[in-house]
Parts: structure tokens; sequence; C-alpha cells
């Protein structure tokens, strides 16, 4: 019997996980796939957004405000990157200038404080950020907008959870929850589990989950965003470039990444589940032809990466953030600002919805830090060479392009086991350069291999997908 | 060491240097011996992570860790990458079994693990073309081979003995529309390009396959170029050279794959030997500043290696070249300014093959750029 089971490894999931390890419960995570975070927290904008964009009043524009307070010493605890760039809304016509007069507006009355938001002339935001384009008549700065890592900062806040004594599954599927005495009984990969109180993090299958206890009453449609990634050594913009919003959301950002690529999108469109990762002709058409009107100079050239990430968008067009049933929180619709809102959400859930029905205090040692990975492009040679006494190997870089040695491929050792050869490409950065793993794919395979003690042939990609197909005459 | 000739277990090695026909391994074997008998030091397991304008570079390895050395002298023989998945547009989900050619065969040749079952193979680069021969041959099913040019970008010789002899069709003119599959590749559409490289409605054919190889082009290494200040050639890729094979950074010179895209290994030791000639002429302190006649590529040609030559006495110069498209019956013409200093006939050339000219040097010294172009006659 689990105090709480949280299904989904989501960065909501995972900062669920994290909150609640502060107190002295028992504590399960349940993820359906073969890695943590492979859905909508694996593929989207990184923006920790201000909260000046979403409707006044709704639970995104609380929590995005919130969350995005919290986002600096939650990245100083867990150790993971963040981006102090800030942001610029911009305007390139008459008609757009009127709605960034609205946004700022918007703005004030979804709480910023008048040092969060200031409008700027065409030449003052071109101080803030050089590339703008030449359309560019007026922009609204952002200065509290950053970028995080969404990856890192969710498997962070599952380390440090489990560090604090949650534990984590994968490979378990939730098929089932039925009503029990004492709460709730969970059927997930083959294996049953009791829980007292269930948090649905489950992202966009978060609608299904729901109704596996509750009668319907929302719906979760993917909705597709399409972009491009650039070489991470051509710099395009220095600060979150977004255009006027419109009909379709905050529309084709330029983002700049935390490991130096820059973002273009994304898309906006309501797909098939079948569809949600697709990238179309259509929509990098769009991503192309869009961002040229907000930044310039963009090297098309230096694109390394096309993906399509999803949004799970619930039909209220709200988050939906409540206990349905006594002992079940449902979170649905958590989309864009959730990545932002992610940390306040779990501090109210926690802390309003499941602590009452415990009735536990704070552990008195929970431990927030999450401890420093060794980075060796921050270090002098010196620094360097003591990490390669210590381990050799430091002094062996993997992945050539993104400069990852063999000790950063430790993620079998860690808290949060990476199973998948797609771990490493976006967690560990092994492949994420500009071969796209060329050169180091099969070196991460072996390692992997080693490291997990199976056969090369039974490394997963993705759950359920070889590399490798077979072996031939006299492999080892 | 050998760099790529390692995973390279075909023959077709040495025929102009040694007068045989070896395998990669073999034909890097007979330098890894000269080198060893020469008794050169060398690292292995080592990257260099820093080079600088002076000269002075950072590597590291599990042995030494990092360790920063100047050079008298810098060859930059970097080899050279192949285009990417990302830098085409592959449009659909991003499962596994989506790589370069050669990625797959490095999986193969070096450690025996064959990557899929069922193949398709986008680009007719040499590398998938070797590969849809390797796959076949380990028991791989090769559905076909896509080419979005309405002519190959391989070796006439690989058609024949890659495709040909194994009856794997070349879809000339077509490219993969989409792939599909999200965990691993399920399937792929290809369909018919028109002149401006636009799917043409109604042409998609389905191919059910697990993997899907990209031969699509390769592009020269030039991760350190940047930082030391070399000048990159917008249409090799690589670095800006003279007939010595230096770059614009006093002391630092590239040659191989990495300077330009071989076909022939050969061609690349030709070249390596040259550059490195140079830079112990330079230590030496042997090589003398001049003055610096153009070469420019003329109508059908895409670029001329070297870029610069020297007004000065020296060995003959070798002019590299591609066309940019395939010629039949045409006449290469070298002007000296604006006067034809040499015209060759050729019957056909094609942008898959390198083409070399050699010019005595002394013919060209009162020139202020040299100028070589196809002539349709």
């Amino acid at each position: 019997m689990y105090d709480v089971i949280i299904i989904g490894s989501g960065v909501v999931g995972a900062l669920h996980a994290r909150e609640l390890s502060k107190y002295p419960l028992s504590i399960l995570v349940l993820e359906k796939n073969n890695d943590v975070s492979m859905e909508a927290t694996l593929a989207n904008s990184a923006v920790v957004h201000s909260g000046h964009d979403p409707k006044p009043g709704s639970l995104k524009a609380k929590f995005n405000l919130l969350g995005n307070r919290m986002y600096r010493q939650l990245s100083k605890e867990l150790h993971v990157p963040l981006l102090e760039c800030g942001g610029l809304v911009v305007a390139t016509s008459p008609e757009e200038e009127q709605v960034l007069d609205g946004l700022f507006e918007r703005a004030g009355v979804n709480g910023l404080l008048e040092n969060e938001y200031q409008m700027l002339t065409r030449e003052e935001a071109l101080i803030l950020e050089p590339n703008l384009s030449d359309q560019v008549s007026k922009a609204m700065s952002l200065p509290t907008t950053a970028v995080t890592f969404p990856w890192e900062m969710a498997i962070a806040g599952l380390e440090n959870a489990i560090n604090n004594g949650a534990q984590l599954l994968m490979n378990h599927e939730v098929t089932d929850i039925t009503r029990s005495e004492h709460g709730f009984v969970v059927h997930a990969g083959g294996d049953v589990f009791e829980a007292k109180a269930i948090i649905n993090s489950a992202g966009a299958y978060s609608a299904h989950i729901s109704e596996m206890l509750h009668p319907k009453f929302f719906t979760i449609t993917p909705r597709r965003g399409e972009y491009f990634v650039t070489d991470n050594r051509f710099p395009i913009v220095q600060t979150v470039v977004y255009p006027a919003p419109g009909k379709k959301g905050k529309g084709i950002l330029a983002t700049p990444m935390v490991h130096g690529n820059t973002l273009l999108g994304p898309t906006s469109n309501f797909v098939d589940f079948d569809a949600q990762h697709q990238t179309t002709p259509e929509g990098l058409n769009e991503v192309r032809n869009n961002i040229t009107k907000t930044i310039k100079h963009v090297p098309f050239d230096k694109i390394i990466r096309s993906f399509a990430g999803s949004r799970p968008t619930a039909d209220a067009g709200d988050f939906i953030i409540e206990e349905t049933s006594p002992g079940f929180v449902n979170l649905g619709g958590i989309e864009s600002p959730g990545l932002t809102a992610a940390p306040a959400i779990a501090k109210y859930v926690v802390e309003e919805l499941v602590i009452p029905r415990f009735s536990v205090l704070p552990k008195s040692d929970f431990d927030p830090i999450r401890k420093k990975r060794v980075k060796m492009h921050e270090l002098t040679i010196n620094e360097r060479n003591e990490h390669i006494k210590d381990n050799a190997k430091y002094g062996h870089i993997v992945c050539r392009c993104e400069t990852v040695t063999e000790a950063d491929l430790d993620a079998i050792h860690r808290p949060v086991r990476a199973r998948s050869h797609g771990r490493d490409q976006t967690a560990y950065r092994a492949g994420a350069g500009r071969c796209q793993g060329a050169f180091c794919s099969l070196e991460v395979l072996k390692i992997l291999s080693r490291e997990l003690n199976i056969d090369p042939i039974d490394v997963e990609y993705k759950p359920r997908s070889f590399v490798l197909a077979a072996k031939t005459k006299g492999a080892q | 060491m050998g760099g790529i000739l390692q995973q390279c277990i075909h023959s077709g090695f040495g025929v102009e240097m040694f007068k045989e026909d070896l395998t990669g391994p073999e034909y890097a074997e007979r330098y890894i011996e000269k080198m060893q008998l020469a008794g050169l030091e060398f690292r292995t397991n080592s990257l260099v992570t820093e080079l600088h304008e002076d000269r002075t570079l950072v590597y590291t390895n599990p042995i030494e860790g990092y360790v920063e050395v100047q050079g008298k002298a810098v060859i930059l023989t970097m080899g050279c990458f192949e285009r990417t998945p990302g830098q085409i547009n592959l449009y659909g989900d991003r499962p596994a079994g989506i790589m370069t050619a050669g990625t797959a065969q490095s999986f193969l040749n070096k450690d025996g693990f064959l990557v899929g079952k069922r193949v398709f193979i986008l680009g007719s680069g040499d590398i998938g073309l070797i590969m849809a021969r390797r796959m076949t041959l380990e028991g791989a099913e090769v559905l076909g081979v896509a080419e979005l040019n309405p002519y190959s970008s391989g070796l006439a010789r690989n058609i024949v003995q890659c495709l040909d002899d194994f009856d794997i069709p070349l879809y000339l003119s077509h490219t993969v529309i989409q792939v599909i599959g999200s965990s691993r590749l399920e399937s792929i559409i290809i369909a018919e390009v028109d002149e401006q490289k636009q799917p043409i409605p109604g042409t998609e054919k389905t191919f059910e396959v697990d993997t899907l190889l990209l031969s699509v082009g390769l592009i020269p290494d030039r991760h350190l170029t940047a930082q030391a200040g070399i000048k990159l050639h917008p249409r090799t890729g690589g670095p800006i050279v003279n007939n010595r094979y230096e770059t614009n950074v006093p002391g630092i010179f590239a040659a191989g794959n990495g300077l330009h895209v071989h076909d022939l290994v050969d061609w690349v030791s030709l070249e390596g030997e040259r550059a490195g000639e140079s830079a112990a002429r330079y230590v030496q302190g042997e090589l003398t500043d001049a003055e610096l006649i153009s070469t420019e590529p003329g109508n059908g040609i895409i670029y001329v290696v070297p870029h610069y030559v020297l007004k000065q006495v020296d060995e003959d110069v070798r002019f590299y070249f591609r066309v940019d498209n395939v010629y039949k019956n045409v006449k290469v013409n070298i002007y000296k300014d604006d006067e034809l200093l040499k015209s060759l006939k050729k019957n056909v050339m094609v942008p898959a093959e390198m083409e070399m000219i050699k010019v005595a040097n002394q013919d060209i010294l009162d020139a202020s750029r040299v100028r070589i172009e196809v002539e349709v006659l």
C-alpha cells in the first residue's frame, strides 16, 4: 500500500513527486514508457513564460506567474540550467501594435509587477535583441522570461524525489483503476498496486486515466507544434522573441536554448494521437515563412534537426486541477504554460489537496539539493585534469560535437535509470549535435549495453523499438 | 588510425597509389606502417577540442587528460561527415531506424551488427550504394534507392556492382516524402519530383521497411576552423587553400575530405602528401610569400581547388573540380585571365566524379586569375 501513486513522469508528475517527498509518505511514480518524460516534456519550447499571456482569471494565468517566480530557486536546488535571457513580444504592423497594447494591459491584470513588463520602442528593443527583423516597430519586454531544459528538470525532480524516498517504475502502463476500502487499486504493467491517493499527471492520456474511475468530463486533443533546431555554434537570438499573439496561441518563437542552439517554432494544429509527433511540409514551411517576420539572418542551412512536439490541450482550454473524487486528483490539459506552472501546481496540489488527507508534517531530513553533475566544459584545463585523474572516462570524449565524455554517460548509475538509446541523445546530449549521432551512436550503444549488462541487441531506442536488428557472423 | 577506411571493408582502394586492389583497412595499414617506420609519434583515442591561430591546440584522451601543444605547422586532415536526417526535409515521425549509411556501415563492419532487415536508401552517394550491397550480402532485403537528382551522385562502377548486380532498383528524380512509425520505422512513402524538385502528386509509392539509410552528401568537418580564424569556401564547405594547401592562417594546412569531398582515396593521399611536404617546408622556413593568382569556377563548374596559386616557381599545379550537371561531348577550357591556355575534350562528365587537370606552374605565373569552364559542343 502506497500513500500516493503518481501516474506519468513528465515534468508535472516529477515535480509532484518531489513536492510530496518533502513529507513522510510512501510515493510511487508509474510511467508507461521505458524512460521518463518522453511525451510533452520531451518536445516543447522550453520557455519559462512570464505569465503575461494567459487569459486573466484562468488557472493558467495564476499558476504561470507563481511558477515563474519559483523557477530560479528550483533550478539552483536541482542544478538544472536556467537561461535568464528575458523575452520580447514584437509587433510588426499597426494592427499588431494594438494587440501588443492589449497584451500589455493583460500582463498587468495577470499580476506582473511593473518591472516585469515594459513597452519598448524599436530602438530600445534592438538593444536587448539586435537580430530583430526590420519590420519590428514596437516590443513588450518581459525580463522574467527564461529558458530551462525541460527533460533535465523532470529527471532532476525525479532524482531528487527518489533520493528523498520516492519510488519510480518505468514500463508500467496503467490499465485499470478501481476503488477499494482504503483507497484505490491500480493495475499497471502486469502488477497490482494499492494507494490511498492518486495524482493523474498522464498528460495527453490524462482523460483516458480519469475515465477509468469517473464519467468522462474532459477531452484531451493533441495540439502539434513543429520546430527546427539550429547548430549551437551559430546562435541567432539572445532573448526569446515572440510574435504578437494570434488566434493560435503564442505563435512561432525564436528561442535561445540552454545549450546554445536556437529553437524555431512551434506551429499549432489539432491532430490525431497518431500524428502528434509527425513533422509535415506544411508545418515546417509555416515555421520558415513566419520566423522571418520577427527576426532576420535566419541560417536555414544551419538547421540540424526538425521535430514535432505535442501539447495536451483540454476542451475547456484551461488547466484542470481538481480533486474529482476523494483522494483522486486530476491534472488535465497541462499544456503551455504547463512547464512554467508545474512547480506551482505541485505545491498547490500537495499542500492543499493531498497533505490534508494525511495530516503529516514535513520531514526534517528532506534534502532539496540534487547533486551537481560535473560539467567539463565549464572548467579550466587543470580542473578537468583533476577529474580525469580520478576517473579516466572524463578524458574520453564520446560525442565530439557536444564534447560529451564517457563519464557523462552514467545514466544507468543514477537514480532515474536510463535504458534507452534515445535518452542519451536528449538528456546527456551524446548525438545531439550537428552530426546527430552519426559518429557516436555505435559507441553509446556499446557503453549502454556494457553498463546495463544487456546484449547490444536488447538496447532499445524508444519503448519496444530496437536499434539493432541482428548480429552477423562472428559478432561478439 | 585510418579514419573511415577502417569501416570500408570493400575493395577498390589503392589502384592508383599501389597498383593493387586493396580493402580500406589494408590501404590504411600501408600508411600506418610507413608512419611507424618513420618513427612518428601519434596519439589515438584523442580528440582535439581547440585550435588557435598561433597553431596551439588542445587535445584530450583518457591517459594524458587535456594537453596543450603548439605545432610549428598544423595539418587539418579531419575528413568529413554525412549530411544527417535533420539536415534534409524528412517529414513524419522520428522513430529508430533512420540513420546515415556510414553509421550503418560502422555498426556492420566494425562490430557485426545489422541495423535492419528491410531497407530503403535515400540518396545515391557512394556509401549508400556500397551499403545496399553490403546489407544484401548480410541477409537484409534492400528494396530500393531513391535519388532526388535525375542522375546518380555515386560512381558509375558502384551503380553496376552494388545495385544492378543485385537487382536493386534505382529511382532517379525521386525522394522520400514521409517516414511512418512512432517507435521503429514501419514504412516510407517516396514520390517522383518535378524539375523544381517538388513531389508530383499521384506518383507516391509505399515501401514497408524497418530501416532508411541516408546517403545524401558529405560535408568537410570544420569544427576547429572558426576558432582559429580559418576561412571556409561556401561550395566545398572546407577551408580556402593555395596550391601548397595552406589556409589563410600561416602554418595551418588542410587536405583530404576535410578540404573537399573526394571520390577516390588515392587522390586524398596525393593531396595529403602535398600538404605534408608543404608543412615540412614551412617548418624549415623554405616557404616564401608571393602574390596570389585566384582560381575561378566558370560555366558548369561548382568549385576549383586550390582556390589560389602563388606567383612563384613551384611544382605543377593539380586543379581539382566538379561539374554541376551531367555533360556529354564537351570541352573543358582553362583560361589564363581571358586567354585560352588549355582545352580538353571529354565525352562524359558527371557531378559524381571529381576531375583533375594538371597545369605547368610556369604557364600561369603571369596571370592574375585562372578560370575553368565547360564548353558544350
